[in-house]
């Protein structure tokens, strides 16, 4: 498997979702944003978005602050908790000081007025997909690296460690009591495995999937 | 023993020291002149004891004649003069009756010089002796003079007079007065007299002796006046103590009081009067001093009023401020009434100043705080509102502009999605709607107490109960604010707190056009006067008036002359006024100045039963 092979994982196209309980403002800028070239999916309160929230496609939600029952700090809240990373861009009638300074420091992407020029509201969406884009296609990497780490054998696990900490075949033979031959063929296996064709990349690979720390 | 020569002595001595008494308090009290009369009345009896002695001395019928015709003079003498007392002190008695009687008597005594020897006699032929108390007296035998008639029809005619005074007098409830003064009169007249009569017409032989009856109503007269005199020094010793009380609780209220003598134009005063408008002790204090004290603000009015209150009698009671020497501007509350001469003619003005400066001060901090409490109120009310105003309104106006952005964008497809543009602009017709709605929420939430429950009120009490309320206000901003009194206003049906702050309204607006003026030319006049059906209220300024591009413009909801103006307030009161079925309107004033009108309809239903409110709310 290539490189490139790895940075398409997950590439999809981004969809906006925008929640709204004021069906006109929803109606009116999920138009915008579709006559400005993306894909939009809006939602009548947080509970709806919250109930099919689409985690595999990647995007960000607009989501109004205030909000009969749920509201657009609540949703945050929700999808901080499940571990979700959509980032969120916070619309409000007006913002006071302490609500913005609340929802930035919960990790807001963005706080912008409804009346917002539309330069910024569409760079604010940008920024946003480009954002979770990046994320999702480093996540989408690293959890192909562990499966690959995970398809090794204890063996060449085994192995793995030493060859990293720059171990030379007969070292480690003697360190795991086994032939020196052995350790070979297990090297060969695991390069194969992990698709790496020289112990630097090897070494770069095993910090990467970080599983040293593990 | 001589008891002639010693009774009559007496008498005459008697009568003079009393005639000396009276006199002496005549001049002391220059009151009237009832002690002069009483005086001169007495000296008379004097006199006519003198007289008769010298009768019942006569040795020849010449002297006799003589010493009788004399003996007539004090007789008009005291007649007289007790007819001026009975109707100077009694102030009883008819007049007529008692110009009759001096005329009559006046006659009397000049036939008494003209016709015969004397009044009594046209001839005295012989001279009698007679024992009289232990002594031989003269009495007259001769023609009786038929002109003594005229001289006894005056007695009559004068008892008539005195008896229906001291029945008038008795009448009004003063019956020891009555009794003494008239039944004294009547009795010893009665007796006296009737003796006298007898002699004269030579009926009984005995010599007169009027002067020990005359000496009797004089005693009476005398008692009576002694009385008086008594009454009055116990009068003037409660009197003061009570200035003595008086001046004490006037000190420790830290009252001054004064008296402004209206002939000499001088004013003096207790201690605190001269210390509160700083006075030395002993110096003299024309009116001018005190008007030279005078606030140059209050000058002008303050003038007014007193020249209004010392020449008309009118009431002052008024706040005015006064500069003292060292610079200090006190202010003094002063209520002034003019006394009058028994004619009617002003002659002092007693008034009490009252130092209420700190008073003023802290009613002017109070107002001020109240001022600035009501502006932060007001802003943050105004705040709240704006907040609230703009998140309901980014609302639609988001969705609009979004709409719009939207249209834009699809414009620039070479064949734009007309459904979708048809869409989009339903939509921003829609959003726009909604905005209005907002708008139109937002003014009915402002009118507070839509719909509230109306009762009937009269507009001028009304207008009189919210100048009360502006009063400080006005004050502190040195506004001459009036409400003109007209002929009296129909009861209107309508709902009191809304009326109250439309009339607030205005009055305020008119009180902030003057702001600008000099203080002399800041006039507000509230007037509330019968239009036809309607009630019409004007509130007149002398301010800058509305310029005349504006005037269109000054219902419409955030239209504000003002800097800090939030333009909601002629819109709110005409809406009430509409409300009410009534019509608002502003003008200029040819003079100078805007006139506000609202018109109210009189109320129909004529029940008199119902309560007419005016004056519900009350400040404190």
């Amino acid at each position: 498997m290539s490189q490139r092979s790895l940075e398409e994982f997950g590439g999809s196209t981004p969809l906006v979702r925008i929640v709204d309980d004021d069906a006109s403002f929803l109606t009116a800028v999920a138009r915008m944003l579709r006559a400005s070239g993306f894909a939009v999916k809006t939602f009548s309160s947080a509970a709806e978005f919250l109930a099919l929230p689409e985690r595999d496609v990647p995007g960000c939600v607009l989501v109004d602050l205030q909000m009969p029952g749920l509201s657009g700090l609540d949703l945050q809240e929700a999808l901080a908790k499940e571990g979700h990373t959509l980032p969120v861009i916070f619309l409000t009638g007006h913002g006071d000081i302490p609500t913005t300074v609340h929802a930035m420091r919960q990790g807001a992407e963005d706080f912008l007025t409804k009346r917002a020029p539309k330069e910024n509201l569409l760079d604010a969406v940008k920024r946003a997909i480009d954002r979770d884009t990046r994320e999702r296609a480093g996540r989408a990497r690293l959890d192909a690296l562990r499966a690959r780490f995970a398809a090794l054998t204890p063996r060449e696990r085994e192995v793995l460690q030493h060859v990293v900490q720059g171990k030379l075949n007969k070292q480690i033979a003697y360190a795991l009591g086994i032939n020196e031959r052995t350790v070979k063929l297990h090297r060969t296996s695991l390069t194969t495995k992990l698709g790496v064709y020289s112990t630097a990349e090897l070494t770069k690979l095993w910090m990467e999937a970080g599983e040293g720390r593990g | 023993m001589n008891w002639v020569t010693i009774i009559w002595s007496m008498v005459a001595s008697a009568c003079l020291v009393l005639a000396g008494i009276h006199f002496l308090v005549w001049c002391q009290r220059r009151r009237g002149w009832d002690d002069l009369l009483l005086s001169l009345a007495s000296a008379a009896v004097a006199a006519l004891a003198g007289c008769e002695l010298w009768m019942m001395r006569a040795e020849t019928t010449a002297q006799f004649a003589t010493a009788l015709r004399w003996l007539h003079v004090p007789t008009w003498v005291i007649i007289l003069s007790l007819v001026g007392f009975v109707r100077l002190h009694l102030r009883a008695g008819r007049p007529w009756l008692a110009w009759t009687v001096c005329a009559l008597r006046t006659l009397s005594v000049l036939l008494n010089f003209v016709v015969g020897q004397n009044l009594n006699y046209l001839e005295v032929a012989r001279l009698q002796h007679i024992r009289f108390l232990g002594e031989s007296v003269a009495i007259a035998k001769g023609t009786a003079n038929p002109w003594m008639l005229v001289g006894q029809l005056s007695l009559v005619l004068w008892l008539v007079f005195v008896a229906d005074a001291a029945i008038t007098v008795w009448r009004r409830g003063d019956r020891r007065q009555s009794l003494a003064l008239g039944g004294s009169i009547v009795l010893f007249v009665l007796v006296g007299a009737g003796q006298a009569v007898l002699v004269l017409w030579q009926i009984v032989d005995w010599p007169i002796t009027a002067s020990i009856f005359f000496l009797g109503i004089v005693v009476a007269m005398t008692y009576q006046m002694t009385g008086d005199v008594l009454r009055a020094a116990q009068m003037s010793e409660d009197l003061r103590k009570k200035d003595h009380w008086l001046d004490l609780a006037a000190d420790s209220a830290g009252v001054g009081l004064w008296l402004w003598d209206l002939k000499t134009n001088v004013i003096s005063g207790t201690e605190t009067a001269r210390m509160l408008y700083g006075f030395s002790a002993n110096e003299l204090v024309p009116v001018e001093k005190v008007r030279a004290r005078l606030h140059p603000d209050d000058f002008d009015w303050v003038s007014r009023a007193l020249e209004k209150c010392s020449r008309e009698g009118a009431d002052f009671r008024y706040d005015y401020r006064i500069v003292l020497p060292d610079g200090s501007i006190r202010w003094f509350r002063v209520l002034a009434r003019t006394l009058l001469l028994s004619t009617g003619e002003p002659e002092m003005v007693a008034g009490v100043s009252i130092d209420i400066t700190d008073r003023k001060r802290a009613e002017q901090e109070i107002a001020q705080q109240r001022d600035q409490l009501a502006h932060v109120t007001r802003v943050s009310a105004m705040g709240q509102l704006a907040s609230s105003l703009a998140h309901e309104l980014n609302q639609p106006l988001g969705a609009i502009l979004r709409n719009a952005e939207a249209a834009e964008l699809f414009l620039q497809d070479p064949s734009p999605d007309l459904d979708e543009l048809r869409a989009i602009f339903a939509d921003i017709r829609k959003d726009d709607q909604r905005a209005g709605e907002v708008i139109d929420r937002m003014r009915a939430l402002m009118k507070y107490r839509e719909g509230a429950e109306r009762s009937r009120l009269d507009l001028h009490l009304l207008a009189l109960d919210t100048v009360t309320l502006v009063r400080p206000d006005a004050e502190r901003r040195r506004v001459r604010l009036e409400v003109e009194t007209g002929p009296a206003v129909p009861p209107v049906h309508g709902d009191q707190v809304q009326l109250q702050q439309v009339l607030l309204n205005l009055l305020l607006n008119a009180m902030d056009a003057l702001d600008d003026n000099p203080s002399a030319r800041r006039f507000v006049t509230v007037r509330a006067r019968p239009a036809g059906a309607m009630v019409e209220v004007t509130v007149r300024d002398t301010g800058h008036g509305i310029p005349v591009d504006k005037l269109p413009h000054l219902f419409e909801p955030f239209f504000s002359s003002k800097p800090n103006g939030l333009g909601m307030g002629l819109a709110i009161s005409r809406d009430i006024i509409r409300a009410h079925g009534g019509r608002m309107w502003a003008e200029n004033n040819p003079d100078g100045g805007a006139t506000l009108h609202f018109t109210v309809p009189a109320s129909s239903e004529g029940g008199r039963g119902e309560r007419v409110e005016g004056r519900g709310r009350k400040e404190q």
